[in-house]
């Protein structure tokens, strides 16, 4: 009776917990590295967001451009400074979202080209950044002693000098409005960052037992560098890739704002910044769109990099 | 030294002290009584993460977001220390109750002398002039075995080694000479030798002062040398209480007994040391009824309720089912006899 | 200390000496030659040729740099950075003329920033997860977003639309009218520019100071503070924020730098005649004396704020011994 409905319960319970205790101990998951990176970053809302905005931002690159083709050059008649619209007077359809500008250019699609040639050369440097970072970094880090000394002495000469007036020079003198004069430009002053951070995890790894044990077996640096020191390096690395697209890229539109940058008819957020400055007044949205889109890259990819870095390496951890 | 009240110098009631994290609730300090009188040691004992210190902070109430005392009362001299404001608090804290933490080396602040940091106590509730609290910083240093006390007064904490800075967070959290010192762990992160020096000016201090020491530990040793009493914590809740020879010489509850056989002994021959099997839970994933009953040798089916607080003799506690001789109750679903049953829905209900 | 300083300041010999090496060879490789600018139709082959051996051009380029680099370090000698080649003046002269414009730009930027993010940032660090520090962080993360030539063009915007022209947007002083050239009217000019400075440091700073107060708030001291039964204020400004300011005066330390090269972009928008506008006309110009000369202030400037971080850590923090 109410005893026995008792009892039962208490069996019933104490089956349930049997089970869920044995449960348990199967339970623990065998996890992947991969798998827990991707779950710490996605509890970052954040960094998941800068992701999802990065992604629309390349795909606006990449796809409006194909879609519009020349629009974004190409002078439409009688359309200057005109308002959005969907179709022309011809009945076709013209991606004119956001209007024209004073040469009668299609605004969406000329952002859209805009954002394309920044990322790009953005995207150019932060390759150069990294291979000439990992380069050097790598090498101080593994052989240590005067190697590293003179090389980090040589980043303690690139670090005093005022980089966006170098930059400034080397565009000005080497070819003004050349994109692959930027993209090196950008590249060959932004490696000193990456160069440290491979160094000081190479500096590290050099005691630990499995790097130790590869050279106790004969194996040669490169293959040692290659194979054991670099791919635990490689997580600051792409947090600082990360950032540093960012980084190239709003460099890349100071220097075009300053008017170093990319030249002739050409056009990236730099550019069209420079730009809106005549037509404050007349034209206050010119400001707005490429302004509102490179802020969405620098804030989207400092999520991103935030987000990586505590996904690859939670022991980073800093303060949010 | 305060007026003394008739009664125990400090009594902890039913205290719940829980963290209210976004993985879920954590209760680290779940239900916990104990008393401690004028001039007494009592020591807590237990492993890590079963809320000892928790509870002293709760104590001192230097619980901060997300934790918070959710129940019942810290009585100080007969004073809730729960009701009290935090002006109040802070008149207290330093000054009737003192306490020193685990690790001396990042316990001072790094860029103050140790003879200010010291004064700093002494300025903030006796109301002496600086060249007054300066000295009696110095002379403090003396006391608790610092040599050439004023040189050192006038350092900074980075140039003295572990023992020392020890000894300078004693100097300070006796300076005002409280009536209790709660002391975590003070010695765990040092030298045995250092350590047993370090007790011996606790020992000494504590005669000479009359003042009551909540000594928290898992290092039963320690224990041993200093406590009159000892509480026996697990997960969150108390679960055995009784002055300090019963503990070592008749131990009830089955994890006190578990330390204590897992201690190694010079004595024996073992080829292996004697370990409690099984793991502390998870608080966040608590079993049901006891606590301690997955690592139990004793675990009985009346285990998944959870026990009572009995009374075992005398001042001593134990949170099991076990009748104080060591077997099984004669209530329960393990018991055996006619009563039995309906004794089992009795306290089944109560114990729930 | 003293030995210290001396040491260090013979480790930065060398690091100049490298940057006066990269840049002279940036020069050096880039196409075509200073007196380009002198190459019309109506100058004779000779007179180039005169013009080259003036210059020294003609002796290798090594010695080039030795007789550059020699003169250049005697500086008190007027014509020891060499003449403009736009205008003809010494060019140490018109670096010194214009310094003081970016200082004072630079040096009130610095100062509001200071006065306000060191607050803030003890503020959100205090009162973490309130509202206060949820809104800091926000306005300091997207602060710190935006880059500084937009928010230049930004805060010009609303000062000249928005505002309707209440700040002047151009230059340091006013070309007309009576209280032209008064401290008060190169104040005037100030509002906007520094505004755009100091908004961009102030969100970094303050990250940065919520960041080493929340490091240091969790520190066991400050437990042992409380627990002493110090008020908060006792706790928070003088065992947290003693600790805190270490690094903090650091940052101070590693900020001057910016100072002197300029800050080109918000010169180049605002027309403050300082050194980064300097600079950046010089380079359009290809005046290259001027320009070597900016990069040589600019290095210096990092050499002596690195210098300046290190002391200050040494006299702040008592565990450091030089």
């Amino acid at each position: 009776m109410v005893s026995e409905t008792n009892a039962a319960e208490i069996e019933r319970r104490r089956a349930e917990e049997a089970e869920a205790e044995s449960a348990e101990i199967d339970r623990t998951p065998v996890r992947t590295y991969w798998q827990l990176v991707r779950q710490r970053f996605m509890k970052h809302r954040l960094a998941v967001f800068g992701v999802i905005v990065l992604i629309v931002l390349a795909a606006y690159a990449i796809v409006v451009p194909f879609v519009t083709g020349d629009d974004w050059r190409q002078t439409q008649l009688f359309r200057d400074d005109a308002p959005p619209e969907l179709f022309n007077e011809d009945g076709e359809f013209t991606f004119a979202i956001l209007g024209y500008n004073e040469n009668g250019q299609n605004l969406f699609a000329r952002l859209g080209k805009a954002t394309q040639t920044s990322l790009t050369i953005g995207l150019a440097a932060v390759v150069i950044i990294v291979v000439i970072g990992i380069f050097i970094g790598s090498i101080a880090g593994y052989l240590g002693g005067w190697m590293d000394n003179l090389l980090m002495r040589f980043v303690d000469i690139m670090l005093s000098l005022p980089a966006l007036f170098v930059i400034l020079m080397i565009t000005a003198f080497f070819g003004q409005g050349n994109v692959w004069v930027i993209v090196l430009a950008i590249g060959l002053t932004g490696w000193t960052t990456a160069a440290r951070l491979v160094r000081a995890e190479f500096l590290s790894l050099r005691d630990v037992d499995y790097v130790q044990a590869a050279r106790a077996l004969g194996a040669p640096p490169q293959r040692i560098i290659l194979r054991h020191m670099l791919p635990p390096a490689m997580a600051p690395i792409v947090v600082a890739a990360t950032l540093g697209i960012a980084d190239s890229v709003v460099v890349e539109s100071a220097l075009s704002f300053l008017g170093f940058g990319i030249g002739g008819e050409s056009a990236s957020l730099g550019t069209m910044l420079q730009n809106a400055q005549n037509y404050f007044f007349s034209g206050p949205l010119k400001v707005v769109y490429p302004g509102t889109v490179l802020i969405l890259i620098v804030l989207s990819a400092s999520f991103l990099g935030d987000g990586l870095r505590d996904a690859l390496d939670p022991r980073q951890r800093v303060e949010k | 030294m305060t007026e003394r009240h008739t009664g125990p110098l400090l009594e902890i009631k039913g205290i719940k002290t829980h963290f209210f994290t976004q993985d879920g609730t954590v209760k680290a300090v779940d239900d916990v009584t104990f008393a401690i009188g004028h001039g007494q040691t009592l020591g807590v004992v237990g492993e890590s993460g079963c809320g000892k210190s928790i509870t002293s902070l709760s104590v001192m109430r230097l619980i901060e977001r997300p934790g918070r005392i959710v129940a019942g009362e810290v009585l100080l001299n007969g004073e809730n220390l729960l009701d009290k404001s935090d002006g109040e608090m802070r008149d207290i804290r330093g000054d009737q109750v003192s306490m020193i933490f685990q690790e001396p080396m990042t316990s001072l602040n790094p860029v103050f002398t140790c003879g200010d940091q010291i004064a700093e106590a002494v300025q903030q509730h006796t109301a002496v002039s600086r060249r007054e609290a300066w000295d009696r910083s110095v002379e403090m240093l003396r006391i608790v075995g610092i040599p050439d006390a004023k040189r050192r007064a006038s350092e900074h904490p980075h140039q003295l080694s572990g023992g020392m800075r020890q000894r300078v967070m004693i100097a300070m959290a006796l300076s005002t000479d409280p009536d209790l010192l709660i002391a975590d762990e003070p010695t765990t992160a040092l030298d045995v030798t250092i350590q047993a020096q370090i007790l011996e000016v606790m020992r000494d201090l504590r005669e000479k002062n009359r003042m009551a020491i909540m000594l928290i530990t898992h290092d039963l040793g320690v224990v041993a040398e200093m406590a009159d009493e000892v509480v026996v914590m697990y997960a969150g809740k108390v679960v055995e209480r009784a002055d300090v020879r019963t503990v070592f010489g008749s131990p009830h509850h089955p994890y006190t007994q578990g330390l204590l056989l897992s201690i190694p002994r010079l004595d024996e021959r073992r080829e292996r040391l004697q370990v409690i099997k099984g793991t502390v839970p998870s608080p966040l994933n608590l079993p049901t009824g006891c606590l301690f009953k997955r690592r139990c040798p004793h675990r009985m089916r009346v285990c998944d309720v959870a026990p009572p607080y009995q009374e075992l003799g005398p001042n001593h506690f134990s949170r099991c089912w076990l009748t104080p001789a060591g077997e099984a109750p004669s209530v329960g679903p393990d018991a055996e006899g006619p009563e039995a049953e309906q004794a089992a829905e009795a306290l089944t209900v109560e114990a729930r | 200390m003293a030995t210290y300083i001396l040491r260090r300041t013979l480790q930065a010999i060398p690091i100049l000496f490298g940057v006066a090496l990269v840049s002279f060879a940036i020069i050096q490789l880039s196409p075509g030659s200073p007196i380009d600018r002198f190459r019309t139709p109506n100058v004779r082959p000779e007179t180039l040729e005169n013009l080259v051996r003036l210059y020294g051009l003609d002796k290798p380029i090594p010695e080039q740099f030795v007789s550059w680099i020699t003169a250049f370090v005697q500086f008190w000698r007027d014509d020891a950075w060499g003449y403009s080649l736009v205008d003809g003046r010494s060019v140490r002269d018109t670096i010194v003329d214009r310094m003081p414009a970016t200082l004072l730009l630079g040096g009130t930027a610095l100062l509001v920033t200071i006065v306000l993010a060191v607050p803030i940032g003890i503020l959100a660090a205090v009162r973490q997860y309130s509202w206060a520090d949820k809104a800091i962080t926000t306005f300091a993360t997207i602060g710190y977003a935006i880059p500084s030539f937009l928010l230049g063009l930004y805060i010009a915007y609303v000062g000249t639309v928005i505002f309707r022209g209440a700040f002047p947007s151009f230059g340091m002083i006013s070309l007309t009218g009576e209280g032209r050239g008064t401290p008060l009217d190169v104040a005037w000019h100030m509002v906007l520019p520094v505004t755009s400075l100091a908004i961009q440091q102030i969100a970094g700073w303050s990250r940065y100071v919520r960041a080493k107060m929340l490091e240091v708030l969790n520190q066991d001291y400050v437990r042992t503070a409380k627990a002493k039964g110090l008020s908060a204020a006792k706790v928070t400004y003088k065992h947290a924020l003693r600790n805190a300011l270490i690094p903090i005066v650091t940052l101070f330390g590693l900020t001057l730098p910016g100072l002197l090269s300029g800050a080109v972009i918000t010169e180049s928008i605002f027309s403050w005649p300082g050194l980064g506008l300097l600079g950046l006309t010089a380079v359009q110009n290809r005046d290259y004396p001027v320009v070597l000369a900016f990069v040589m202030v600019g290095g210096f400037g990092v050499v002596l704020g690195n210098l300046l971080a290190d002391v200050l850590y040494g006299v702040v923090d008592p565990r450091i011994k030089y």
